[in-house]
């Protein structure tokens, strides 16, 4: 991994991929149970567009 | 000998030197390695060739340099606070457009700047090379929240909050954050899906998740190129609905005043005149207004910079200035952009950049005398500081203008040196005239000015 010059931000780099449709919904969702320590999600489980992950990752909760 | 350019240092990986009129972009490994790989795309070919890239060419690195490339030397650098509505509007797009067409050929842009993008001939041109490099599987788009908060935040506070983004953009550089914008959106605008997005949503995002990287997650959950493009589309869609209200009070009610028109042919004469006689390479038009006399400088074969600080018209200026040889530059004359950033030198001021070989000063001054407040002899002093012959126009107290700018004030509070006499008086200590024409008016005079 290169590390640019400028600071992305996570919040918008996680934002990014909820604006990217619904695969990205679900890639967010992903990458913030991974950052929250949470562990893979069951690739049988996912569900892009999932309403509820959808709100989840769009809306994280203080941790 | 070379000097670096104070405003092109945060990259490591590319920076920017002058030599008289050579410009240089030193590269590191990395940066070497971004340039070959654009370099050798159909897409860098072609956006070269239509003038939306710099052209450049590598050349022998100096020492402590992996790679060089050379640029040619641009006529003026202007800073988005300097810019139109328009010109940030094609900025953006350009912008989202270089990252789609660079995503295609397989690369990414590593920022999303407005100070990479320069008005060439009236045409927005991205310079900053250094910023290309291959796209990594995986990686998301870094420059983002860069471009919402120099682009789109100031596009929607114009559009959508009818407040002018220019003061913002010069009193921080970096523009307005998503928590800013935010609060700054009201009404109905709170609720449109884009404002929800990209600016409630980002900063609820942004607040949560500081001091969390997010970056190897995002690649590791399987993020891809496919999404940055939906992004950018969806940008793209929005900025273009982002426009002006034509209706609204000061934008588009632009109404061609007596006092503009008349004597309209006169000036321009005396003008031509005095462009036939210096053959100046650069003209500056201060209150440049509808741009009538930067024009008739550029016909003279100057780069002619219209300056004025009333947006609307400079607006329209802009609109029709693509190959016409005039630049415009936005900007209050009684507080011309000042140097500023890093070090108060990363950001030039407006008139070091500007750098006239003549000025004009039609139908000005006596708005920095009688509706800023500026004593004639400091007006005449700062024209002075540029060594450069003046053509201006000089407004008597009794002139119809003057008389309405001076509104409420008592004689008494007027500075001294605003009749003709001493008007004269204060230019004979800095200028020697060299022509002179009385207008129709009779309260209005033009002086071409040879400094001393």
């Amino acid at each position: 991994m290169i590390f640019g010059y400028l600071d992305p931000g996570s919040g918008s780099l996680i934002l990014q991929a909820v604006i990217g449709g619904l695969t990205g919904i679900g890639v967010a969702y992903k990458a913030y149970r991974a950052r929250r320590g949470l562990g893979k999600v069951d690739p049988d489980s996912e569900h892009d567009g999932d309403e509820e992950n959808a709100g989840d990752a769009a809306l994280p909760a203080e941790s | 000998m070379s000097t670096p350019d104070p405003g092109s240092f945060r990259d490591p990986a590319s920076r920017v030197v002058i030599d008289g009129d050579i410009v240089m972009r030193l590269l590191d490994e990395l940066g070497l390695e971004g340039w070959r790989a654009l370099s050798a795309t159909d897409f860098f070919r072609n956006a070269v060739a239509e003038g939306r890239l710099i052209d450049s060419v590598e050349i022998e690195p100096p020492d402590g340099s992996a790679g060089a490339l050379r640029h040619p030397r641009l006529d003026l650098i202007t800073y988005p606070y300097e810019w139109t509505f328009s010109m940030l509007r094609d900025a953006a797009l350009l912008q989202l457009d270089l990252l789609e067409g660079a995503l295609s050929a397989g690369l990414t842009i590593k920022d999303a700047t407005p100070y990479n993008i320069q008005f060439v001939d009236g045409r927005p041109m991205f310079i900053d090379i250094g910023s290309f490099e291959t796209y990594r599987k995986g990686e998301p788009w870094i420059g983002y929240r860069q471009f919402t908060r120099q682009f789109l935040f100031p596009l929607m506070l114009r559009a959508w909050v009818g407040v002018p983004f220019q003061p913002w953009l010069r009193g921080d550089l970096e523009g307005p954050t998503p928590d800013q914008m935010s609060k700054l959106l009201a009404g109905r605008k709170r609720f449109n899906t884009s404002a929800l997005l990209h600016v409630r949503l980002q900063a609820r995002m942004e607040s949560r998740m500081a001091d969390r990287a997010m970056r190897q997650e995002l690649s590791e959950a399987g993020f891809s190129a496919e999404m940055i493009l939906a992004n950018v589309k969806k940008l793209r869609s929005l900025v273009e609905t982002l426009t002006v209200d034509e209706g609204e009070q000061g934008w588009s009610t632009y109404v061609e005043c007596s006092h503009v028109t008349r004597d309209r042919t006169a000036k321009s004469e005396f003008l031509d005149s005095a462009l036939k006689k210096f053959v100046p390479g650069r003209v500056v038009d201060l209150g440049a207004n509808d741009g009538h006399f930067s024009r008739i400088a550029a016909e003279n074969g100057a780069l002619a910079i219209a300056i004025d600080s009333y947006e609307p018209v400079l607006d329209e200026v802009y609109r029709g200035s693509a190959g016409t040889g005039l630049a415009v530059a936005l900007t209050d004359l009684a507080n011309p952009s000042p140097s500023q950033g890093w070090a108060g030198q990363e950001r030039g001021s407006l008139m070091e950049r500007a750098r006239p070989d003549l000025i004009i000063a039609y139908g000005v001054i006596h708005h920095l005398i009688y509706g800023a407040s500026i004593p004639p002899r400091e007006v005449v002093r700062w024209l002075a500081s540029f060594r450069c012959p003046v053509v201006v126009e000089f407004v008597s107290p009794s002139d119809e203008m003057v008389i309405k700018l001076v509104g409420n004030k008592l004689p008494h509070e007027l500075h001294p040196g605003g009749e003709e006499s001493e008007f004269r008086a204060i230019l004979d200590g800095s200028f020697v005239t060299v022509d002179e024409m009385g207008l129709s008016s009779g309260t209005r005079t033009l002086f071409a000015l040879e400094p001393r």
